[in-house]
Order: structure tokens, then sequence, then C-alpha cells
């Protein structure tokens, strides 16, 4: 199952639709949405505050479900799937990179790291050698005891981004990564997530505001009234 | 280790590591949980204290003989024939004897009798006990702390300690008793039991004073052995057909303190319960702040894959930590403050008794399961929570 999936990705929503109920009225986001993503792509979502980027993040994610449509990844259903399938399936196919972070305060930068790890059937010793590794990789080398508070943004994003691929995932979500960031903190998560992207092969998804991180995606896609217009293909 | 168990460990690891962003409203669910062990402790270890008190006052060498139906001395009667044909008996029958071949045994009779002391308007309702030369004897820890013993038919009187104490009675005064005076010569200790709050006199002078020829209450007889007892009750089915009771001290002792213990449990638990209540709904809001404060560190977890049963778990066993750590609390503070603490109530023959609480292990144990209750049972409905946040929305917020 694990391999069938990292091998092949290919993220397929056909006639989505979701809404909320807002104040008893219903709010339609998405009325008839379509969309591919081939595994290996590395895609940009813009589009004015409200159009939805969010909510397609968390229904790619398995958080949020759409009313109606089928969103397939790989050889999966997500629309189909239980809640707590879902979660399975998050745990094992996917990395989540959020805006604010989100690591747990009280726990150290290698415990924030290891919590994937912990759903998966590792010792201890597994556990925290794969942790070693993830934290070399995105350069926090002999931080592993820090705790979160005392870090920098740029930093904290980067365990943020370390907690994301410890358990290798084919799959990377990012909800605005560098939202939070200055513009040379953003600029190193940015050519990370390139570098996980082209020498990895992780197929990543990363909504952003930023133009100028959009432009580190290999193309990028424009929400607009519901759905999607191509902006732009990288020349490679 | 089976991921849900490693997820729900870390859950609570992490719980308990943001305690001290709620320090006041987790330190007062454990105060409320210490409070409701505190209270039911103090009640158990009452009753529990009562009990311990009136056996160890009670002899299991020393019958109590008691006729009528009745295993009180008010309402019973023992007759003649019966202590007559008991005496006549020449082989054993399980009760001493003295060096001339007797019985060591009291007729006893109570009348219960006013005083008033001097100056006071109000009389108060006492036991006057008439009995044989042998009684005082035939009760184990009494002694004459002051004077001596009432002599053989003469109306002379020894006062139980704590009356002559809260009336202030010597040695050489006399007090009228009915329609006739007495002369106390004498003061006794009973070990602070319910024999301390009696007078006792020679059975044939209470008899006459008091218009009872011929009347006995109950039979004292100190038992040959402790094991004695069915010896005795065998012999005297033989003797006679009229129903009697024979039962050790001890026992009668025994059965009178359990309605009084059980009396202390039954107003001690409605309050415990009723404070039990509180405390949960005092744990419920506790633990729903908890929830509510790591909403976004619940919803991240949840979002990497964790399951909702360790969202469950992580929230109910910190609720019922807290809940350990009240029951720990409240055990010490109970242990430090009940165990060994002087009390008294009204005993038998309505005379004040006293006594000391005994924090047993039975007591700790079952003040502790409600403390813990309070945490099952508060933590339940907030873990449920735990597991239906809506992830959405709470990723939403800046964690
Ligand atoms: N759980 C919810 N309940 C009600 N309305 C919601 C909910 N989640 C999203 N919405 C609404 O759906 C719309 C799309 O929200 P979403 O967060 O996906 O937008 P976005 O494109 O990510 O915006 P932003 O750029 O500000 O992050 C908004 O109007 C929002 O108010
Ligand atoms: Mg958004």
């Amino acid at each position: 199952m694990t391999s069938s999936l990292n091998h092949d990705p290919y993220i397929s929503l056909s006639k989505i639709t979701k809404g909320y109920k807002i104040s008893g009225d219903d709010v339609p986001i998405f009325s008839n949405l379509d969309l591919e993503i081939p595994g290996g792509d590395f895609v940009a979502i813009m589009g004015p505050s409200g159009s939805g980027k969010s909510t397609l993040l968390n229904m790619l994610a398995g958080i949020d479900r759409p009313d109606t449509g089928s969103l397939r990844i790989g050889t999966s259903r997500l629309d189909q799937m239980s809640e707590a399938a879902r979660a399975s399936w998050r745990a094992h196919f996917m990395g989540i990179i959020f805006q604010f972070y989100n690591l747990l305060p009280m726990l150290n930068v290698a415990e924030n790291v290891e919590l994937p790890l912990l759903l998966k059937p590792l010792s201890a010793k597994e556990r925290r050698s794969r942790v070693e590794k993830v934290l070399d990789l995105v350069g926090l080398t002999g931080r592993a005891r820090q705790y979160p508070k005392l870090m920098s943004g740029g930093q904290q994003q980067r365990v943020g981004i370390a907690r994301a691929i410890v358990s290798d995932p084919a799959l990377l979500l990012c909800d605005e990564p560098t939202g939070d960031l200055d513009r040379k903190s953003a600029d190193e998560v940015l050519e990370m997530l390139r570098f996980l992207n082209r020498e990895l092969g992780k197929t990543i998804i990363m909504v952003t505001h930023d133009p100028q991180a959009a432009l580190y995606a290999k193309r990028t896609l424009h929400l607009d009234k519901g759905n999607f217009v191509e902006e732009r293909r990288a020349a490679l | 280790m089976s991921s849900h168990i490693r997820q729900s460990f870390v859950m609570t690891r992490a719980n308990i590591f943001s305690l001290p962003r709620r320090v006041s409203i987790s330190l007062s669910m454990v105060l409320s949980v210490a409070l409701v062990v505190c209270v039911l402790a103090g009640f158990l270890s009452m009753a529990k204290g009562f009990e311990t008190a009136l056996q160890s006052a009670g002899s299991p060498s020393v019958a109590v003989l008691l006729g009528g139906g009745t295993n009180q001395e008010t309402g019973s009667d023992i007759p003649a024939s019966v202590i007559r044909t008991l005496e006549a008996k020449t082989d054993d029958i399980g009760v001493a004897r003295h060096d001339d071949g007797s019985l060591i045994l009291s007729r006893e009779i109570v009348v219960t009798v006013d005083v008033k002391p001097v100056g006071a308007d109000a009389g108060r309702t006492i036991a006057l006990r008439g009995m044989d030369a042998a009684g005082s004897s035939i009760r184990d820890n009494v002694h004459v702390s002051d004077g001596r013993l009432f002599a053989s038919g003469t109306r002379e009187i020894v006062v139980g300690d704590r009356f002559a104490r809260e009336l202030g009675l010597l040695v050489g005064e006399t007090i009228r008793l009915g329609t006739v005076d007495w002369l106390v010569v004498g003061r006794f200790s009973a070990q602070g039991s319910a024999f301390e709050s009696e007078i006792w006199a020679d059975l044939d002078a209470v008899r006459s004073a008091f218009d009872r020829q011929g009347q006995v209450q109950s039979l004292r007889l100190r038992l040959a052995e402790a094991t004695s007892l069915p010896l005795l009750q065998s012999q005297l089915s033989t003797i006679t057909t009229t129903p009697l009771i024979a039962v050790s001290e001890a026992d009668l002792y025994a059965a009178q303190s359990g309605r009084t213990a059980s009396l202390i449990r039954l107003f001690g638990w409605p309050l415990a319960l009723l404070m039990a209540i509180g405390a949960t709904a005092g744990a419920l809001n506790t633990m729903m702040n908890s929830v509510s404060d790591r909403t976004v560190e619940i919803a991240t977890v949840r979002a990497l894959g964790f399951s909702r049963l360790s969202a469950f778990m992580g929230t109910w066993i910190e609720a019922i930590l807290l809940a350990a750590i009240g029951v720990a609390c409240g055990l010490t503070i109970s242990w430090l403050a009940f165990n060994g603490w002087q009390a008294s109530t009204i005993g038998a023959n309505n005379a004040r008794m006293a006594f000391q609480l005994v924090v047993t292990g039975d007591v700790m144990l079952i003040a502790g399961m409600l403390g813990l209750a309070i945490g099952v049972i508060g933590g339940a409905l907030p873990a449920i929570a735990a597991t239906r946040l809506p992830l959405a929305t709470a990723l939403r917020s800046r964690g």
C-alpha cells in the first residue's frame, strides 16, 4: 500500500462541491471543482483571501471532506474513507506544514519531530536515528533538546518541515508556510521545499499569498470564483 | 507498545507539561477532590473509631444474660427461678466460681433517675444501677478512683467519674434520687466507657427505694474462659424454656455501637456524595477549560494522524491524575487531622461516650475511590469533547 501510493501520489479531484453554513445561509465555496496534480509536482496555489485555498488543502489532507464529488489520491478515495481511516492515511502518506508551525510548546524539538513516528511500528532507537537524520537535513543539527519557544520563526518552521517529512511521506501540504516569516527566513524555507521536491521527489502543494514564494514552485494555480486558472508554469 | 498506547502516552505527557498554563483552575479541582475525600474520610473514620472504642470496651470473658426477648437491658427481665437453678448447679456451666464455690455473678437492675444539680433549673436523666457486690469486679477496666465501693444493704452510691465531674459531686455529699437521700462514698473510672456516666448502688437498696422487689433485669457473669460462652448457652437451654439471651459483653457493645456507627455513616455518605457531585461539576469545568486551552495542540496532532482515542485518553488521564493528586492530599490531610482525634457522642443508656477517630486502610480506600470517581466521571465528557474538535476550525487559529 505504502509503495503504490509513494510511487504515484497522483491527485485527482472531480466535480467537487463544498460549502459552509454561515449563520443559517449556505455559502458555496466550490461548486464544480476539477483538479489533477501528477506525482512529483510542486504546485503553488494562490488566490484572494476567502477563496477557499485552506479549505482545499484541508480536503486534500482528509481533515475536511467535500460535500459531493470524488477526491482520489493514488489509489485511495479520500471522500469515501472514514474519519479513522483518513487519520491513519495522513499518518502514512502525508506531511503537513502549518503557517504558525503548530509545534507543541511543552515538547522539545526532537520530541516534536518524533510525533508522526509514534504512529508507526518503530523502536525508540529507530525513531531517534530518523529524527537525528531529518534534523541534519533541515540544518538543525544539535538543536534536538531545545524548546521551540526559544527559536526564531524560520527555525521553528524548519522544525515543522522536519516533522512533516520525518515519516517520509510522498505528499507535502503547506498552508502559507512562509506567511509568518521575514524574507530571508522565507527564502530558506522555500529553498528547502524546492530541495525536497527536486532531490527527494516529494509532491508538494503549497498555498501562498506571496508571489515570490510561488516562483519556487513548478507551476502556480490561481483560485478564483471556485475554480482554477493556470497562471504560470516554470520554464523548466 | 502498541501505537494507540504510545499516542495516548505522549498526549498525556504533553498535557501534563502544559498544566502550568492552567495552574489555578487545575488546583481548584485538586482542592475540591481533596475536600470531598476529607469529609468522607472524616465521617467513616468517626464511625470506625466509635466501633473500635466500643468493641474494645467489652470483654469477651464476661457474659451478659438478658431475658424477655430483648438484647438491651431496658425491658429485659430474668425470672428468679432461673437464677436459683443456675446457682444450684454444681457441675461446670462455664462460669467462674468464688473460692467458696459460688458463681461469680451480679444481678442487676437499671432505673433512670432525675438528678438536679444544686442551683440548676433542669434535671438530668441518669442511669442508677443496682448490683451485687461482685458487680464492679465483673467489669474489666473499672477501678475506684476515690473513696470506696458501696456497702451491701446501705443507701450508699459510687458515682462514675464523668458524671461526678459534670455535676461537681464530691465524696461525702448526699444527693436525692427518687424519694430518698443517698450518700456518695466513692467514685470510679471506667476508662471513658459508658459506665462512667452511671451511678452504682447495692441491688437491694435500689430495689426497695424504687419498689422493684425481686426484679432482675440482667445477669452479669464472669466466664471461666473466653471460650466458655457456648457451654453456658447450652446449659441455659436445659434449665429453662424462658427465652434467654447470653452474649459476651464484647458482642453486646458491638451490636450497640453498630447502630450509632450506621447513623454516622448514614449522615456522612449523603453529605460526601452531594459534595462529590459539586466537585464533579467543578472537574467538568476544569477539564473543559483544559480542552479549549489545548485546542490547537489536539487539532495539530490529530492532523498529523493521531487517533481520536489518544485525544480522549490524554484528557481523561489528565482528569484522573488531577483527581489522584486531590485524593493523595485529602488522605494525607485526613490522616494528619483525624487519626487519633478525640471525639464523643451519645452512647448506650443515654450517656456520652468518648472515642478516637481511626483512619483505617478501608476508610482510605473508600474515600480514595470516591475522589477518583470524580476525575473518572468529570473527565469523561470533556475527553469526548476533545475527540470531537473540528480540526479545520481549530487549525485556523494561531498555535
Ligand atoms: N469551518 C468553517 N465554517 C464556516 N465557514 C468557513 C469554515 N471554514 C472556512 N469557511 C469560509 O470559507 C471561505 C473559505 O475559507 P478558506 O479558509 O478556505 O479561505 P482562504 O482562501 O484560505 O483564505 P485566506 O487566504 O484568508 O487564508 C471563507 O469565507 C471562510 O469564512
Ligand atoms: Mg487560508
